[in-house]
């Protein structure tokens, strides 16, 4: 494993002199280069290692500190084309070189949305705006508000009504870390961040490891534009995850949790640290101490070995595995990492038992999902829908329909499958359904593309963002997805048609090529745009 | 355990990779191909191209991994070479080449192939099929160094730069700023090679698979005559080089990687400071003083010249008016020599060397606490330990590639002490860091134990079973009042306490020392002290502890071991016992032995002083720079009859000889020398004697030779035969011979049959019985007591990481462009306090005389101290150091110096 010494050394200041959130401080304050030194001299490091770290982020480097404003530029946005309106009435109010772009702020369910001054709005009036950005008013027009509903046993969306009753669950299973393993295997629930890694095997593989230190991590970096389901947990049942978090920490011997939020969602931040003041001033908990961290605009970092480079201070690499994070995470010490929606199940699947929960669902897939609805839908929002229920019931019974004509969906993110609408039919909401017909249940958020939005600038954004937020270690994602989005643009731009292929050559290359997920996962949406819609692509290649 | 390559089972190993274990089943490190991968960093996965298919079952469903960092697994068929994997690769290397320039696919006519270009030409150089996009071809190359050279146009973004610069040197220089096709490879805060604080060790040209960055040698791509391993000359570590050699010169040195000693590295000293050798200030000819005025004189003319007066001053004064000096930096061979000719061809005990000025204490003093005066463990049990005691030594300065293990396992966060009067890096990095008063280093080490006694975390087991006098120990540590100690040392009790219990409660803790403990009055008591430590918690005869000198010079070891001592002689036989003359009167075939103990150098001076020294003949040292005093050195030497030096360079003694001989470097003869860590190993004659220079060993044999005793092994130096005399003559390196010594040497004890020891008294057997307490009281240095009031300041020397010892061969170098001059390094508040600003020459005075130095601002000493080196001959630093020494044994205490300083 790289970078053992520089990591060694961040962890002697550890999570309360953060070296990330110095960085970010000193970034977020015009901090000199005599500044970004001294920090470095202070943490026994060397300057390229702080150079390296703010060089990465969005936020942090030295081109984007002048920005102000941060439009989403995030793919439920695009494909709304909302965005250059918003831009045009921003710069009413800012310079150019003020206005920057934040990849998805999680208002895909409306749209037109921007970030400023640690909040994110949606807002695409000249008088919206200006009541945002002068008279720091927002109104309900500009809120993040959004249809919530469910279809099933509520487990994510019911109420917390009593935090100290919820919390009192936790006494039951202070002794019984065994038993309460075998519930979560019972349950048969599986890592809600895209992979399906079931939950059980981490906590036991971190509970049998020998280490007086070791944490719990949430991965709150929701970076798939299109998906705000990881927000409405931590905004609307902040203590369903803290919850999660804690008993996790009861179970394998871990009193450090970490949330890594991104920085985009702000309120989430906020939120979530109101409910841990909460708990402070309720005496609950306090045998476990949490630690928020902020992201600082970097997608890669929702990659669990990035993120927890992150939550170092170094460089938001990928890691090799193994070693894998229960024996060796953050700070190199045993650790649990998992998404926010799995977290927020556990609570429930204690209360009721593994055998309710894994009643729910299908039998590989078990429990509810939380599924996000873009604004191409007549009632856009957060459903939790019960695993293995037909994606065409979700989308015409809760989600009411599309608002104007669609040609296909892109479910899961930005590495997720295109679904043309003639395979809305097919799936289920469930790892296997999707996985079998060449698709990826991720996250499950859903991104509609209208029926008039070029297939290829469609692709063309995904390389892009691909090549935006890749990390630069491995060379298929590095080069790669850099060059495939030079071809794709110069496709559109000149006369120029794609070897086809190189372009499978180059899909191939990344598909089984890459470190991660990231450059790894992109050419499924891609192939199946070239499946599915030849016709419309076929035009920009040609084969030899 | 099996596994399968192409359907045919093989073992593995646990732990390894599936690249480990194809390359080890197939013997071939191409069989799979690599750009990212070196096999002495961590795992890193970011080239691919060693990807493979494996699957769980024969002709299976196959996953595509990359064999680097996946382990291999029981019953995992692995398929290296599919059409599929070779597709990959292919693909892959066109990607590189879209950013990476065209003229350098292949290897220019007169260079060797990059470790890239030979990577790309096994896998398939593919043409190129994207169009022309964004590139990093257009980078400026960064050139400001002396050495190194980075152009990062060629760079592939491997990060092995990054890795090895952390990995291996434990620096951060080299980073990655930037994501995506943005990264870049950084210096710094992205500043030059030059601009950072890089420490020039070259591991980054090394490691680089292209020539993004290269050194002003170009050492990677030489295609050279032959390529000549050998041993550095530049310190106690003892570092392999690997020296190219085109058209009869070098050309470039390389560290290699089957070296156990360096494992692929070393630093700037050894890499690339080797210019000197034929640097035109080399002596090339024999010179006579005559009238004032050296003349260049045959050998013939010099040998007689020289012996025919030795034998006059012998005649009129008698033998002990003659003396000898010999040079850590000679080989074994040399050493053993040079002894030979002042004991058996001129009769006397006075040979001393330079281990006088360094580590005789350390010597001496684990003679009387263990029986064996050298490191009882080796460098490797770096990787087992759980404590590292540093004292009185930087070693990332005087033994980097050490200092670098060391760093690594500080940051690593071993628990880590550092007793220093100099906030070195070192002390930054550890756990514990005590900054004494120069000087006090007996008082510390009493407080340590005291609380490691009080706090019952002695090993009473072991004290019981091996060891004696601990009860005496123990009650004079007892009666020791901690206040007044705390007083002394400056350092408070709480602080000393917690590193007392951090290194008593440790599992293993390892001891290292340096001069810092030596180069005192107290110094041999300090040493024993050291010894009670490790003997009080059991930190002896296992893994990962002991108590382990950081030997100053490449061969200090080896002179010592090879009797230039004045007490001992080869193989550390007391000379004064008759049975002892007798024997090596018979190893050497003469009637008798001269019977008394010899003359320390210090005791020389002084003889000289008084008139009852009159020759003094010196191989390898410049004794007027770099003994304390220099003016009473000088008086010395103006005393002598006669004056014999044998030298590479003219330096300040050379001036006051009457004849000077040239020697040959370490690069043009064959020998050995031996580490610290006991590890004897060859020295390989690379290139011809520089012009009309003979070996040490040839010119000692000559002279000899005219002194009426002929060499048994033969009248041409030869070190192999000469080595088989020694192995005769000292009983613990009787199985040594050239041959058996290979390419990593041997450490000694070497038994008969060839085995080595790395570990000395195991399971508490010392050498001498039984492992001996010693208590001594903290005792103030005489030149404090007696100058202390009139120079109020400390000055203590130490070195810095360019230079070695007085410089004479690395201020040959581009060594002296990265550091060019000795600074003194002043608390800025006692600076101000005299109205002195940064960088203003100074006058620094003793009671024995002044120099002028720059000053340098810094915190890294306490207020009242002052810290220089003695690299440069523009100070002459020893003007001003004093004559007082360790009691037991005359080293200088170069450590701490009475003196005061003045604007000029």
């Amino acid at each position: 494993m790289a970078n053992k010494n520089i990591r060694s050394l961040s962890y002697r200041k550890g999570l309360d002199d953060n070296l990330l959130e110095n960085i970010a401080d000193l970034s977020n304050s015009d901090g000199t280069k005599e500044d970004f030194k001294e920090l470095a001299k202070r943490f026994l490091i060397d300057d390229s290692v702080v150079a390296g770290t703010t060089s990465f982020y969005d936020f942090t480097k030295e081109e984007n500190r002048n920005k102000k404003v941060h439009v989403c530029s995030g793919t439920a946005c695009m494909v709304a084309k909302s965005q250059s309106k918003v831009n045009n009435l921003l710069k009413d109010h800012f310079k150019d070189e003020e206005i920057g772009h934040a990849a998805c702020v999680g208002h895909c369910h409306t749209n037109a949305a921007f970030m400023f001054n640690d909040k994110t709005y949606s807002a695409s009036t000249k008088e919206n705006i200006e009541n945002i950005v002068i008279k720091n008013i927002s109104s309900s027009a500009v809120e993040n508000s959004y249809y919530v509903g469910c279809n099933t046993t509520p487990i994510l969306t019911s109420k917390v009504k009593d935090v100290a009753e919820f919390y009192s669950l936790s006494k039951k299973y202070r002794t019984k870390q065994k038993e309460a393993i075998d519930e979560i295997k019972v349950s048969n629930i599986r890592g809600r961040g895209g992979a399906g890694f079931p939950y059980w095997i981490k906590l036991d593989a971190v509970s049998k490891e020998i280490n007086e230190q070791k944490y719990i991590v949430c991965n709150a970096d929701e970076g798939d534009p299109g998906a705000y389901s990881d927000m409405y947990l931590m905004e609307q049942q902040p203590h369903k995850v803290l919850f999660g978090m804690y008993i996790s920490g009861l179970i394998v011997g871990a009193a450090t949790g970490v949330l890594y939020i991104r920085g985009e969602y702000p309120d989430s931040i906020k939120i979530i640290q109101n409910a841990i003041e909460e708990l402070k001033e309720l005496g609950i908990a306090q045998d476990f101490k949490f630690k928020i961290i902020r992201g600082q605009g970097a997608y890669i970092c929702g990659e669990e070995t990035a993120l927890l480079n992150s939550i170092e201070g170094l460089r938001p690499e990928v890691r090799v595995r193994p070693p894998y994070p229960a024996q060796y995470g953050l700070y190199g010490k045993p650790t649990v990492l998992s998404n926010v929606e799995t977290f927020a199940n556990i609570h429930w699947i204690l209360d009721n038992g593994g055998e309710a929960y894994a009643d729910l669902g299908t039998e590989k897939s078990s429990g509810t999902k939380l599924v996000s609805l873009d604004s191409f839908f007549n009632r856009p929002g957060m459903y939790e829908i019960e695993m293995g229920t037909p994606l065409q019931i979700i989308f015409d019974d809760f989600g009411q329909g599309f608002k104007s004509d669609i040609k296909a969906v892109q479910i899961g993110g930005p590495l997720g499958g295109i679904v043309p609408i003639q395979k809305f039919s097919d799936l289920d909401l469930d790892f296997e359904s999707f996985g079998e017909n060449n698709f990826l249940l991720g996250h499950a958020s859903v991104v509609s593309i209208p029926i008039d939005f070029p297939m290829i600038q469609f692709l063309e954004h995904l390389m892009e963002f691909t090549a935006d937020e890749s990390c630069g270690k491995c060379y298929p994602c590095r080069i790669g997805s850099f060059r495939g989005k030079e071809m794709l643009q110069k496709a559109q731009k000149e006369d120029y048609k794609i070897d086809r292929q190189l372009f499978d050559d180059l899909l191939e290359t990344l598909e089984i090529g890459s470190l991660c997920g990231l450059g790894g996962g992109i050419p499924l949406p891609i192939k199946n745009a070239l499946n599915y819609f030849n016709d419309e692509l076929n035009q920009y290649f040609k084969s030899n | 355990m099996e596994a399968y390559i192409n359907n045919i089972a093989h073992e593995y190993k646990q732990g390894e990779t599936i690249l480990e274990f194809v390359r080890r089943i197939e013997v071939n490190e191409n069989s799979i191909p690599t750009m990212c991968q070196d096999n002495r960093l961590e795992n890193f996965g970011s080239c691919r191209v060693c990807s493979v298919e494996v699957a769980r079952i024969e002709n299976g469903p196959t996953k595509t991994m990359a064999s680097c960092h996946t382990p291999i697994s029981e019953g995992l068929y692995v398929y290296h070479n599919t059409e599929k994997i070779k597709r990959l690769r292919k693909n892959i290397v066109e990607l590189v080449l879209t950013d990476y320039p065209a003229d350098k696919v292949l290897p220019a006519n007169n260079k060797k192939a990059t470790p890239f270009q030979e990577t790309i030409a096994q896998i398939g150089i593919p043409n190129v099929r994207y169009p022309k996009g964004k590139n990093h071809l257009d980078i400026e190359t960064d050139r400001a160094h002396p050495y190194i050279k980075s152009d990062l146009s060629q760079c592939i973004n491997c990060y092995r730069c990054v890795r090895v610069c952390e990995e291996i040197q434990g620096e951060m220089i080299l980073g990655m700023t930037g994501r995506g096709f943005a990264t870049n490879i950084i210096k710094g805060f992205d500043t030059t090679f030059d601009e950072s604080a890089c420490v020039s060790c070259g591991a980054c040209v090394q490691t680089c698979p292209t020539e993004a960055l290269t050194d002003k040698f170009e050492t990677k791509t030489l295609i050279a005559d032959k390529t000549v391993r050998t041993t550095c000359t530049y310190c106690g570590v003892g570092c392999q080089l690997d020296v190219s050699v085109i058209d009869g010169k070098i050309r470039g040195i390389q560290a290699p990687e089957t070296a156990e000693v360096n494992e692929g590295h070393t630093c700037l000293k050894g890499r690339f400071a080797f210019q000197f050798y034929d640097h035109p200030d080399r002596l090339r000819e024999p010179m006579i003083k005559k009238k004032g005025e050296f003349e260049i004189v045959s050998w013939d003319e010099a040998y007689d010249f020289i012996t025919t007066r030795m034998i006059d001053i012998k005649n009129k004064y008698g033998a002990d008016s003659i003396g000898g000096i010999s040079s850590s930096r000679a080989t074994n061979e040399e050493n053993y020599l040079m002894q030979k000719m002042i004991r058996v061809a001129v009769g006397t005990n006075n040979i001393d060397g330079c281990a006088r000025v360094c580590h005789a204490p350390t010597a001496w003093g684990m003679q009387k606490s263990f029986g064996t005066g050298a490191a009882t463990n080796s460098i490797e049990d770096l990787k087992q330990t759980d404590a590292i005691f540093l004292f009185g030594a930087n070693p990332i300065k005087g033994h980097p590639v050490t200092g670098a293990k060391i760093k690594q396992a500080f940051m690593k966060g071993v628990t880590s002490i550092v007793v220093d009067p100099i906030q070195t890096k070192l002390a930054d990095l550890a756990t514990h860091f005590l900054q004494i008063r120069p000087g006090t280093n007996v008082a510390v080490l009493n407080m340590i134990s005291y609380y490691i006694i009080t706090e019952n975390l002695v090993n009473e087991h072991f004290i019981e079973s091996y060891t004696e006098k601990y009860i005496e120990f123990k009650n004079h540590i007892a009666d020791l009042d901690m206040d007044e100690l705390e007083i002394i040392t400056g350092v408070s009790k709480e602080k000393v306490k917690a590193a007392a219990v951090a290194y008593a409660k440790s599992e293993r803790a390892m001891e290292f020392h340096g001069l810092g403990v030596t180069e005192h009055f107290q110094g041999s008591k300090t040493v024993m002290l050291l010894s009670n430590l490790a003997m009080m918690t059991g930190n002896i005869g296992k893994k990962g502890v002991g108590l382990n000198p950081l030997r100053g010079q490449n061969n200090v070891q080896g002179a010592a071991d090879m009797g230039v001592q004045p007490h001992q002689g080869a193989g550390y036989m007391d000379i004064n016992k008759p049975e002892i003359q007798q024997y090596y009167a018979d190893k050497y075939g003469v009637d008798k032995m001269p019977i008394h103990e010899g003359l320390k150098i210090p005791e020389m001076l002084d003889a000289a002083i008084d008139g009852k020294l009159k020759a003094l003949y010196i191989m390898g040292e410049d004794t007027i720079m770099t003994d304390p005093n220099t003016n009473h050195s000088i008086k010395a030497f103006e005393k002598l009859e006669l004056i014999v030096v044998q030298e590479l360079f003219m330096t300040a003694t050379t001036e006051m000889a009457d004849v000077v001989l040239p020697a040959s470097s370490y690069f043009e003869k064959n020998g050995t020398f031996t580490n610290g860590e006991r590890r004897v190993q060859r020295v390989n004659k690379v290139v011809e004697s520089i012009g009309n220079t003979k070996p040490d060993g040839q010119i000692i044999i000559d002279i000899m030779s005219k002194l009426g005793y002929d060499q048994p092994t033969g009248l041409t130096y030869d070190a192999a035969n000469v080595i088989e005399e020694i192995a005769d003559v000292i009983p613990f390196m009787n199985g040594l011979s050239w041959d058996r010594l290979g390419e990593n040497g041997l450490q000694w004890p070497i038994k008969e049959d060839g085995t080595d020891t790395q570990m000395l008294h195991i399971d508490g057997a010392f050498k001498k019985g039984i492992g001996t307490f010693h208590n001594f009281d903290f005792e103030e240095t005489p030149e404090i007591v007696e100058h202390g009031n009139k120079y109020p300041f400390i000055l203590t020397t130490g070195r810095e990481l360019e230079h070695y010892n007085s410089g004479t061969m690395t201020r040959r170098t581009d060594n002296q462009t990265i550091l060019g001059k000795d600074v003194l390094e002043v608390h800025p508040k006692d600076a101000i306090k005299k109205g002195i600003k940064d960088n203003e020459m100074v006058i620094l005075f003793s009671d024995r005389g002044e120099v002028k130095i720059p000053i340098k601002y810094s915190k890294k000493v306490k207020k009242g101290i002052l810290r220089t080196t003695f690299h440069q001959p523009e100070v002459f630093i020893n003007l001003i150091t004093g004559s007082v020494g360790d009691k037991e044994t005359m080293t200088p205490e170069y450590k701490v110096v009475a003196v005061d300083f003045k604007r000029i």
